[in-house]
């Protein structure tokens, strides 16, 4: 690397030597008749350029490749009752097929059935009841396609899947967890996405006395706009 | 009513100088025999209108390899990269397409992944900026969930990628600074919860498609702290990421 870094810096010194010793080499000529009889005669100049370069700019096409959005729905903690969940989402289109999505969102759990046959025993505290997640997804477009609505509207969708992790926080304690996802994508318009969303987030716990993998399962509906 | 009347003047002033602000729209000739439309931006949506040689498109906006263009008449459809990249500018110039960012001498790298980090899960972000062709540097965010603790780690490092011509496996080499913020899940606390820490890394990149490569990246930490000895722990991890 270093034998590399020198050769970059040799070779930057060397040319900028090399311009030095040919500087003014190519200078433009002075555009005009100087010298010739105008000036010596002292009468103006035979042609005088008025007409500027029309400079052409191409218009720049505008790319809509970034969705952002937010969503809502239910989340089915498992042992904690199912309870409204809300979120953003935001996502990079990277092919027609390939996506990056990430994923922030929260819910409040309810209350185990334990603790509803004995109300003195607490399993998570109030402040622990917050479940809040963050997830990195890569997303799939299985099926695009078409739906219809009525004799003369037509929709693009898509049928995706997406895959990721991320961390879920949840009595208190960040644990990691895969979340795996299907979801349909119904562009209303060009710029304007509806999304209806199944996800499991899946983690480790051992809140209700032995270790074992939880399923989180989520249905969401949300609106994304493309810009 | 007359308290609202400046709002709606100041809204008719956005609208106006939004409409006056509009930016002209490039206009394309079909050069080739003739110019698909679809109805959506993918290749299996169907063929609904063709636009002939001869005859001008406006392109209105993309949406990764898809154009949505606008044909003479009114109608408007989506034309994949390919096709659009046959028409021509009024002045005979090919048409503007951007080209794909080359791999090799792309400038941003955004990216995410999945690692081991001393035993415990990783989940890790990484924004990444070419100073040079071979050069980078990369600033990392990442949590590690273990089973007695979880650490948030923050770095900045440089990165060295040894031959970047190599499209589909290039190594990289690595160093760097951060911060590391350890949150204990069971007591006892932590003995501290703020490191300062450094790293080397061994690393590959590649190209998949497109805009999109991975990435793979094995780091020695050392966790300069107050005890005698300093921390040692090794991370690997893998991820995936969008270049610009």
């Amino acid at each position: 690397m270093e034998i590399r870094l020198s050769c970059v810096l040799l070779a930057a010194a060397l040319t900028s030597g090399c311009a030095w010793l040919h500087r003014g080499e190519h200078r433009p000529a002075p555009v005009g008749v100087e010298g010739s009889s105008g000036e010596a005669s002292g009468e103006a100049p035979i042609i005088e350029p008025q007409v500027t370069r029309r400079v052409v700019k191409t218009p720049k096409i505008k790319a809509t490749d970034f969705e952002l959005g937010a969503y809502f729905g239910a989340l089915s903690i498992q042992d904690f009752g199912t309870n409204p969940i809300y979120g953003a989402r935001a996502a990079y289109h990277v092919t027609e097929d390939i996506f990056m999505e990430g994923f922030i969102a929260r819910s409040t759990a309810g209350t185990t059935s334990l603790q509803d046959v004995f109300p003195s025993i607490t399993v998570v505290s109030n402040s622990g009841r917050r479940f809040t997640y963050y997830d990195v997804d890569v997303g799939y477009n299985i099926l695009p396609g078409e739906v219809f609505l009525g004799r003369g509207r037509a929709f693009n969708t898509d049928l995706y899947t997406t895959v990721g992790m991320g961390d879920v926080k949840f009595a208190d304690k960040d644990q990691f967890a895969l979340n795996f996802g299907v979801g349909m994508r119904i562009l209303l318009t060009d710029w304007v996405a509806m999304h209806m969303d199944v996800r499991d987030h899946v983690f480790e716990t051992d809140l209700t006395g032995r270790t074992k993998n939880v399923d989180n399962i989520e249905g969401t509906l949300g609106f994304t706009v493309f810009y | 009513m007359p308290r609202l009347l400046p709002l709606v003047l100041l809204l008719q002033a956005i609208l106006v100088g939004r409409a006056l602000a509009a930016k002209p729209q490039l206009q394309l000739l079909v050069t080739q025999p003739f110019l698909q439309m679809r109805t959506g931006p993918g290749r299996g949506y169907p063929v609904f209108y063709v636009v002939g040689r001869g005859e001008k498109v406006t392109v209105l906006y993309s949406r990764t390899d898809w154009y949505k263009v606008r044909a003479p008449r009114g109608e408007e459809g989506w034309t994949s990269r390919a096709d659009l990249a046959q028409t021509t500018q009024a002045s005979g110039a090919p048409a503007p397409i951007p080209p794909y960012p080359d791999f090799a001498t792309h400038r941003w790298e955004i990216g995410a992944g999945y690692g081991v980090y001393n035993r415990q899960n990783l989940v890790t972000a990484y924004a990444d900026f070419a100073l040079t062709d071979s050069l980078d540097a990369e600033f990392v965010v990442q949590q590690a969930f273990g089973t007695l603790d979880n650490r948030e780690i923050a770095t900045l490092g440089l990165r060295h990628t040894f031959i970047p011509e190599w499209r589909r496996f290039s190594p990289t080499v690595g160093i760097g600074t951060g911060y590391q913020y350890t949150q204990a899940k069971v007591p006892p606390n932590p003995l501290e919860t703020g490191n300062q820490l450094a790293y080397v890394s061994l690393g590959a990149r590649g190209f998949i498609t497109r805009r999109f490569m991975w990435r793979f990246d094995w780091r020695s930490y050392v966790i300069f702290t107050k005890q005698n000895a300093n921390q040692e722990p090794q991370e690997w991890k893998f991820g995936l990421a969008v270049f610009f």
